[in-house]
């Protein structure tokens, strides 16, 4: 005799919601196990454009991961929220200053070198400088944007942004939330002063260049200098240059013969990243020199890889040679963050009223 | 034997705007306040230690700016409240005692368009309006009036100009609905009774409406004082106010202890007074806890 082997309408549902359970719990670590999830910060802007639309989807494709782009600032706030066995980035892109500050909490590592991220042995000496924690795979140099309409002649020097005509129409930024700002703070210690620290020196230059504009953000001095509202300002070189071509706009960038002050962008790994082999190879690949020139090229920053060939009228304005390399100064920002908080107390009150 | 007491259908139906308070204010609020008295984050940062050095900071103010900002930031409050009740009360008033629906309904609309636009987008409007080359400077130069652009904007002035016109709708929509609920035979009895319009108005409605002025103006106040776009877009360099602070600590300075110090210190200081203007009003109307 052969028993019915009947399942009953109870026994289904059961089996079935046992099935899913089991379905719905294991799958995203069947799922992890395939593919793993790089997190990484990144700008927006153009340079966002190019990063989602060509770049990391290459960089997926390559490495058989996906990422996880944070375009939101601010970045490492959200860093020290989390916990550090288990970071909410992989890999902390920002400018120099605040690789510093996280490197001071213990968020990020101090150096990435050739060891891990091969082509580091290719940069050149300032992008793993000691002023650098993690590596730099840009920068761009801090000078002077004027107008070219208003019959200013080019500027030379730093001084030149106090030129009295200039009264209302100078432009730099609020110190405390600009690393720009507070780069030519440093630079006007080293140009009235006996140097970046002298910051006696500097808060007296500040004090004269009153009357001035002042904005939060690189883009906002973009505006007011291409809107005519101030004729000179506190600029990057990519700020202006970017509006070349059909683009054209009447202004120009200056670098004074002072020296220019390097915004670096710096790529860093958490110490608690779990996908930190990952995060390596990401450092690498944007290192790598046809990734390099690509977004050199797009947001005309000067690239870190000395191997990279740009086109001629990239390679003849950005700082692609060891001659015009030695024109960046970079910025102590451990010496920097370390006073910040009476800097920005003092500087708030030069500047207020 | 019964068992215990059922908590009542009010209880149940409460419990989730109590539930969303708990989440979204005491909680974070609690942490806040924690944060405040640690050298860091002690979750994350083992050496972190229990300390007052925040709160001392901002006592002793030898930056000589945190006073300021405290000041700067209640006078804001203060004084963009009142000018608000003065806008919003003759409104409120008159939509109230409005006898034409479709007018009522007109006069609610335009007062509640400005709301259904971004406050980014207001503060940018505004700033089109009393920037230097904006349209009242440009217009009084174009006229021969002026000479030099009217220091309209990078000021408290145009600080306290674009949050007024950001919070007058919370004022006048707090207050219609009081006053609406006054009974006008009230102020006609008093009138029947010798009374002129204004001093019926004084004496009978005006302390009829003082807990919808209360309402109203604790509602702005509160907004105006932890308002962080409009005086960061329209202060400039020249405005400072604590909620400002606290995003600069947070934000670009790193530090959300002295961020949550000043935080708690806000909420302190505001809270008397709150609880001053409340006994103030509330001795007046001659009632007690209005609020």
């Amino acid at each position: 005799m052969v028993a019915r082997n009947t399942i009953s309408r109870r026994q289904a549902l059961r089996t079935g919601a046992g099935l899913a359970a089991i379905a719905a719990i294991g799958a995203p670590s069947i799922l992890h196990a395939q593919t793993r999830t790089l997190k990484i910060t990144t700008w927006g802007g153009k340079w966002g454009e190019v990063m989602k639309g060509t770049v990391l989807p290459a960089f997926e494709k390559e490495f058989k991961c996906t990422v996880s782009a944070d375009q939101a600032f601010p970045f490492v706030p959200k860093l020290q929220a989390s916990p550090k066995n288990d970071p909410i980035y992989d890999v902390l892109h920002t400018n120099s200053n605040e690789q510093w500050n996280s490197f001071t909490e213990g968020l990020v590592m101090e150096k990435i070198t050739a060891k891990e991220v091969p082509n580091v042995a290719d940069v050149y000496p300032w992008a793993a400088s000691d002023k650098i924690v993690g590596v730099a795979i840009f920068t761009s140099a801090i000078g002077l944007g004027f107008r070219t309409d208003k019959g200013l002649t080019k500027p030379t020097s730093w001084k030149d942004l106090a030129d009295p005509k200039l009264a209302g129409a100078r432009g730099g930024y609020i110190i405390p939330v600009n690393s720009l700002g507070q780069c030519h703070l440093m630079m006007l210690g080293k140009v009235y002063g006996k140097g970046l620290t002298d910051l006696d020196a500097a808060y007296k230059a500040l004090e004269a260049l009153k009357p001035i504009k002042l904005v939060d953000f690189t883009g906002q001095m973009e505006k007011m200098l291409l809107s005519g509202e101030v004729s000179m300002g506190v600029i990057h070189d990519s700020g202006v240059y970017r509006y070349e071509g059909p683009n054209m706009q009447p202004v120009d960038f200056a670098s004074p013969s002072e020296g220019v002050m390097a915004l670096e962008q710096v790529l860093n790994v958490t110490p608690g990243s779990k996908v930190k082999d990952l995060a390596f190879g990401y450092i690498d690949y944007m290192l790598r020199p046809d990734v390099q020139k690509m977004l050199a090229e797009a947001v005309w920053y000067s690239p870190a890889n000395k191997k990279v060939k740009l086109d001629a009228k990239y390679d003849e304005k950005l700082l692609t040679t060891p001659a015009k390399v030695a024109t960046l100064i970079q910025p102590d920002w451990k010496w920097y963050n370390a006073r910040k908080e009476d800097i920005d107390a003092r500087v708030t009150k030069i500047l207020k009223g | 034997m019964t068992g215990g007491t059922r908590p009542s259908p009010i209880a149940w139906l409460v419990a989730p705007a109590a539930l969303l308070f708990v989440l979204f204010f005491v909680v974070p609020f609690g942490v806040m306040a924690m944060m405040s008295f640690y050298s860091g984050n002690p979750v994350t940062n083992p050496n972190a230690f229990a300390t007052t050095r925040h709160y001392e900071r901002f006592i002793f103010d030898t930056a000589g700016i945190f006073h300021d900002a405290l000041w700067s930031t209640l006078r804001i409050g203060l004084v963009t409240t009142v000018v608000a009740l003065l806008i919003g009360y003759p409104l409120a008033h008159w939509m109230a005692r409005m006898q034409s629906r479709l007018g009522h309904a007109l006069v609610l609309m335009a007062v509640i368009a400005p709301m259904l636009t971004g406050i980014v987008v207001r503060t940018f409007a505004w700033m089109t309006i009393l920037q230097d080359k904006g349209v009242i400077n440009t217009l009084l130069i174009q006229w021969g009036l002026i000479e030099k652009p009217l220091p309209l904007m990078y000021n408290e002035f145009g600080t306290v100009v674009a949050l007024v016109h950001i919070y007058v709708p919370f004022m006048v929509l707090t207050l219609t609905g009081v006053i609406g609920r006054i009974d006008e035979r009230l102020e006609q009895a008093a009138r029947s009774l010798g009374a002129g319009r204004f001093r019926a108005f004084v004496e009978v409605t005006l302390p009829l409406s003082l807990p919808g002025i209360l309402a109203g103006s604790l509602l702005v106040f509160a907004l105006s004082i932890s308002a962080y776009v409009t005086p960061s877009l329209m202060g400039g360099t020249n405005v400072l106010t604590l909620p400002m602070l606290i995003a600069q600590q947070v934000g670009t300075s790193f530090n959300p202890n002295f961020a949550g110090a000043l935080g708690v210190i806000l909420l302190l200081v505001s809270l008397v007074i709150v609880v001053a203007y409340n006994r103030i009003l509330a001795r007046l109307s001659g009632e007690q806890g209005m609020a």
